[in-house]
């Protein structure tokens, strides 16, 4: 099983501090506009939404495997709902790689694999190096052609 | 190219030259009540030349949008300004609808709606073609996609035939079509075609009927108890949309109904006691209107449903005022569900559905009805003739997970008496404590809940039941699934739980969720999930080698 790139984890450190700054200054425009909010109480979302949020994105980064298997692509990832998935390679619709501005910075990818299956649901394995991304790419897609079905949908 | 019948170019200028008026029109009035550079006067030349341009651009559009058929697409190109041409190959076609409105049926119109598998929309939507030419539509999209099956088969048997070398047992000769019946209606589609379409629209519908050989009609009966044992959520919004239109009069209304019963004399005037009567009549009249509508959508819906086969597509037909129909190949189905609801359980009916991964016409997205209503008995017997899965034998989950269910119940109870709670704080209701009543619905629901779940791992299909309102008990065939996950909330994994999700390629909506197995052990769903995986696999591998489409047509 191979598991993601430690860089990943500042990314997702990132984005919950991100997230508690957010909510910290919507506790700061609520406290200006509406109602009183202490000032302790408005510092304490955002410590308590950052400490949270960097050991959910630890233990996620311990969590998250991923193996290219006989006939499928194998997922485990989840801190509070585990869920183990397994998309046939004959499934594959197609394989993107991704990365958004932060994370071309810190030299990560993700590969995005599209399923017929429920919309908007797609498998995505964030958190890969730009090399080994395009290198799943490449093989996830030879896979794909390889054991094409045909009862296309 | 052909272009779409001249009454659209009319609707569509009258609907773009009322957008084209009131648009600018009420722009100059909102701004010139905010700046002064603009006044009201720019109104009456604004407001004709948006009149003149909506008409110019419906027209144009009219003229720029044409749609065709080649022998291996469908055709649209469209756009005034920027042009779009989209080819759909037929193989990709998932349904083709043809609805008719009442308006449109008066005038002899049709919208015809083409689906593919992707994209979040109907991929080509010929708004108001005639009739004849609808019908002729639907039927030259299906026969070339059975032509385009057909190529992609030719090559086919060669392969059989080494696979016959290699393998213990012979490969059956795919049952060539002269043998069948539907070579004869080959010929009969061909000399349809050479026909004059477009004049003889009449004769072309006939032609098209005889071919057809139907396999279930919705009787009167069914029809009725279909309307009344089912309930639309969207009667709840049509019912609240009136309500919007027109508060004051149904309101004088609700005042007037439950004067007689000890209502107040009007809205101002009234004791406690009086109002709280006239909330619970209010509250019965509402459920009876809302009852009442659904029952008569469902009714206006499902009228004169007729479901029927042609060549190896299903057909169907219904709508009192808004006359539906559409044809979906078999080979695209992918997972057939029997629904029933507890008053439908109690009387011994069920209905069936078909999912596919397009969108339909209803706002159940990509399910069918196929048997909207009829003795359960006969509606299990078409399922297993459709899919030829084995009677299931359902397993339960453990009944720890009955216990989870009453701890999640008895949760959201809780919930409910702490918003009485907070109510009787800042309103003049009291005796909060009166909604701990809802604890005692926690059991039943939780037993009910659990009753209903079952899966079986058959043969060739997965069985799922699930639900109580709507118990929908699902047959995906293993060599369906797209992907298969197991779940496990930190609650399922205290208790040793898992719940598998299979995932077809039929469009999930908000409604309808991934047929699911909830809340059976761990290691059963992990049995389950190994055997969905490797069975898929030897199910490719042996349809590689035969023609069978998986779904039988003829299951009536």
């Amino acid at each position: 099983m191979e598991s993601l790139h430690p860089r990943i984890r500042v990314l997702w450190i990132g984005q919950w501090a991100i997230t508690a700054i957010v909510l910290g200054t919507i506790a700061l425009v609520a406290d200006r506009l509406f109602v009183d909010v202490p000032t302790a109480l408005q510092g304490g979302i955002v410590v308590v939404g950052f400490v949270l949020g960097t050991v959910y994105a630890l233990r996620l980064y311990q969590i998250w495997r991923f193996e290219l298997q006989s006939d499928a692509l194998y997922l485990e990832r989840g801190v509070v709902t585990f869920v183990e998935t397994a998309v046939p390679f004959v499934r594959v619709q197609h394989v993107d790689t991704q990365f958004g501005p932060i994370e071309r910075a810190l030299g990560l990818s993700s590969v995005v694999v599209y399923t017929a299956g429920s919309r908007n649901a797609d498998v995505r394995i964030p958190g890969l190096t730009p090399d080994r991304a395009r290198e799943l790419q490449d093989t996830l897609r030879d896979l794909a052609v390889e054991s094409e079905a045909d009862d296309a949908v | 190219m052909n272009r779409l019948h001249p009454f659209s170019a009319v609707t569509m200028a009258i609907q773009q030259a009322i957008t084209g008026f009131t648009l600018p029109f009420f722009l100059v009035i909102f701004l010139s009540s905010v700046t002064d550079v603009v006044t009201t006067t720019w109104a009456f030349v604004l407001a004709p030349a948006g009149l003149v341009l909506g008409v110019a651009y419906a027209l144009a559009y009219y003229y720029r949008f044409e749609y065709g058929m080649t022998s291996d697409t469908f055709d649209v190109q469209s756009g005034v300004f920027s042009r779009r041409s989209r080819e759909i190959p037929y193989g990709r076609i998932q349904n083709v609808d043809i609805a008719r409105g009442v308006v449109q049926r008066l005038l002899g119109l049709a919208v015809v709606s083409i689906e593919t598998a992707g994209g979040g929309s109907t991929e080509a939507a010929l708004r108001f073609v005639s009739e004849g030419e609808a019908n002729r539509l639907q039927r030259q999209i299906r026969k070339r996609t059975a032509e385009v099956k057909g190529r992609q088969r030719e090559p086919r048997p060669s392969a059989a035939d080494e696979s016959t070398t290699t393998d213990e047992e012979p490969v059956e000769p795919r049952p060539d079509k002269p043998t069948s019946p539907r070579g004869a209606d080959r010929g009969r589609e061909v000399a349809d075609e050479i026909g004059p379409a477009e004049s003889s629209e009449a004769s072309g519908y006939e032609v098209d009927r005889r071919r057809e050989q139907r396999l279930f009609d919705l009787r009167s009966r069914e029809l009725l108890l279909y309307a009344f044992t089912s309930f639309r959520p969207a009667a709840v919004a049509a019912v609240l949309f009136l309500f919007f239109l027109a508060t004051d009069t149904i309101l004088e209304y609700f005042v007037a109904i439950a004067q007689p019963v000890g209502g107040p004399e009007d809205l101002e005037t009234g004791t406690t006691g009086s109002y709280g009567v006239l909330t619970l009549v209010s509250f019965v009249n509402g459920l009876v209107i809302t009852y009442l509508l659904s029952v008569a959508y469902t009714f206006a819906t499902y009228f004169g449903f007729r479901l029927s086969r042609a060549d190896e597509d299903f057909v169907y037909e219904r709508g009192l005022l808004q006359r539906y129909s559409g044809s979906i190949p078999a080979e695209k189905v992918q997972s057939v569900t029997v629904t029933d609801n507890p008053a439908q359980r109690l009387i011994g009916y069920a209905g069936l559905w078909v999912e596919t991964a397009g969108y339909g016409p209803d706002s159940s997205a990509g399910s069918q009805s196929a048997v909207p209503l009829a003795k359960r008995r006969r509606v299990y017997t078409f399922t297993e003739n459709l899919t030829d899965v084995e009677r299931p034998r359902f397993h339960r989950p453990p009944t720890i997970a009955r216990r989870r269910y009453l701890v999640r119940y008895s949760l959201i109870a809780l919930a409910i008496v702490a918003v009485a709670f907070a109510v009787t704080r800042v309103t003049v209701l009291e005796r909060w404590y009166l909604a701990v009543a809802v604890f005692t619905a926690v059991p039943p629901a939780a037993h009910l809940r659990y009753v209903n779940l079952g899966y079986f791992v058959g043969e060739d299909h997965l069985v799922i039941r699930r639900g109580f309102w709507r118990r929908r008990t699902t047959v995906v065939p293993y060599y369906r699934i797209q992907t298969v996950s197991t779940r496990r909330s930190i609650f399922q994994r205290r208790l040793g739980l898992a719940s598998l999700l299979v995932d077809t390629a039929s469009s999930r909506t908000f409604s309808q969720a991934t047929p699911t197995i909830y809340d059976v052990d761990l290691e059963d769903a992990r049995d389950v999930h190994e055997t969905g995986r490797k069975r898929l696999q030897s199910a490719l591998r042996e349809r590689a080698r035969s023609d069978d489409p998986g779904f039988s047509v003829d299951f009536t």
